[in-house]
């Protein structure tokens, strides 16, 4: 349904998950902000209060007088807007969705673990009412 | 014909008052995902790659009536995810068609025979059924055994209450062309209106000297597949972007041809890349910087010949040339002489 198949890259080495990011600079810390955002896990943003924010950063405003993030939390409905001046640090806490996802790395694996996957998102659908 | 008249018309009018009124970059299709969860976890999809917390999220009827509003475009594509898993989906779609858009209900058909009830027919409302190819390519490109099965059984069972049906197809560059031509062979005896058909996107994070050479498969294995056509053959796309594909015309993207909304708003510039999200359509249409898309201006884009981003070039070409136009008449009312 979606023309996606590809892209993403499959490599484990290269995710982020676990990793964390204390900018000390402007460009450091837009940096790190552009890696959240093109991210498909939640991070764990810190901000200079001291606040700890955990969502799914997608959405960043650069320009302006004050860039922004934008995040769904993890655990509340809304969107939270933190401006860039804020922020402490960056970590890739959650799981990244995409690693390891790829159509190459579905098709090197051996049957019977495609198999184990095949009934565990069956599985997981059913559980939800979704088949 | 694939396509009912009346859809034709609309569309026309559509695109020539759009020129009348000078407006140079005006949408066709809106892509409205209400959700990003699936039934199906196909390998690689991008759609479904995300925390749960993001997974649950839907849009509201209201929201998704607002942006087909704001948007305006006369057809509305409904990908998703899976969109038949939104508990309100039929609501959402009866509200479109009462905006009198014509509606691409896309869905990998697993629930759709359980949830036809749901639907009353109507010209507004396609079913576009997400086939990969035969049964074994199908299965294999859906990670799951049994599939093409229930989306047959699903199609028939659509037919038969008198909906409109077409698949949509999505090619890589291991696709087999003879199997492919008799996979069009099976879904036309099927009965289904038309074919959508697109080559799979192929972006690499990293630049590589490949690039050309991948579009260049494409044209190889699109002429394959698509030169002398059967005559029962039905494509539900334009004729000029089937020619694009078969490297017989050349277009530069048209990204805001086919926006797209979903729960993190109107997404820059296209249905593939995320470059931000603005909240507004207005917001999306004035502060996307178009000009820097296209396969020969943004390395994201060398690969890319998706008909989200061609199909509205192809239109545009047949609304603004003679060539184009003349092109598409013959094909249209000759399509074999491809
Ligand atoms: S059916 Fe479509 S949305 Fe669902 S996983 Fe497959 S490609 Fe993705
Ligand atoms: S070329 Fe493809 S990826 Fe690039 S903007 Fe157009 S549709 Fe999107």
């Amino acid at each position: 349904m979606t023309d996606t198949k590809n892209h993403s890259d499959g490599d484990r080495s290269g995710s982020l998950e676990g990793r964390r990011f204390l900018p000390a600079s402007p460009s450091e810390l837009v940096e790190a902000i552009e890696l959240a955002f093109d991210y498909r896990g939640d991070v764990t943003i810190e901000l200079t209060s001291g606040e700890r924010l955990e969502g799914y950063v997608f959405n960043r405003n650069t320009g302006g007088p004050a860039p922004a993030v934008e995040l769904f939390p993890t655990v509340d409905p809304g969107v939270r807007h933190i401006l860039y001046s804020d922020i402490r640090s960056i970590a890739f806490t959650g799981e990244d969705t995409a690693t390891g996802r790829s159509w190459e790395a579905w098709v090197a694996k051996k049957d019977s673990e495609r198999r184990a996957e095949i009934e565990r998102i069956a599985a997981d659908a059913k559980a939800r009412g979704h088949l | 014909m694939a396509v009912p008249v009346s859809q034709m018309l609309t569309v026309t009018k559509y695109v020539l008052m759009q020129r009348l009124k000078g407006v140079a970059r005006y949408p066709l299709v809106l892509m409205l995902e209400p959700l990003f969860r699936c039934n199906l976890a196909c390998a690689g999809c991008g759609k479904i790659q995300y925390p749960d917390h993001v997974l649950d999220k839907r849009l509201t009827p209201e929201q998704c009536w607002a942006a087909a509003e704001e948007c305006g475009a006369p057809i509305v594509s409904i990908p998703g995810g899976e969109p038949l898993i939104h508990p309100e989906i039929a609501k959402i779609v009866e509200g479109l068609v009462a905006q009198q858009r014509y509606v691409y209900l896309c869905t990998n058909a697993i629930l759709l025979e359980r949830k036809l009830d749901e639907y009353k027919p109507s010209k507004f409302l396609t079913f576009s059924i997400h086939m990969d190819g035969l049964r074994d390519e199908h299965d294999l490109a859906v990670c799951r055994d049994g599939v093409y099965d229930v989306a047959v059984k699903a199609i028939k069972a659509a037919l038969k209450r008198g909906h409109r049906v077409t698949t949509n197809t999505t090619l890589f560059d291991d696709a087999n062309p003879e199997r492919v031509r008799k996979f069009f062979d099976e879904m036309m005896a099927l009965g289904v209106e038309g074919m959508m058909i697109s080559p799979g996107y192929s972006y690499q994070k990293a630049p590589d000297q490949q690039h050309f050479l991948k579009r260049a498969r494409t044209r190889e294995l699109f002429t394959r597949i698509l030169s002398k056509p059967k005559a029962g053959w039905q494509f539900n796309q334009s004729p000029l972007f089937l020619d694009f594909l078969m490297g017989r015309r050349e277009y530069h993207c048209t990204p805001w041809g086919n926006p797209t909304y979903n729960v993190f708003g109107w997404q820059k510039p296209c249905y593939l890349l995320q470059e931000g999200y603005a909240k507004t359509f207005r917001e999306l249409m004035e502060t996307t910087a178009w000009d820097e898309y296209g396969s020969t201006k943004n390395e994201k884009c060398a690969d890319c010949m998706v008909h989200c981003g061609y199909e509205a070039s192809a239109v545009q070409d047949t609304f603004g040339t003679v060539s184009g136009f003349s092109r598409t008449v013959k094909l249209t009312l000759l399509p074999t002489s491809r």
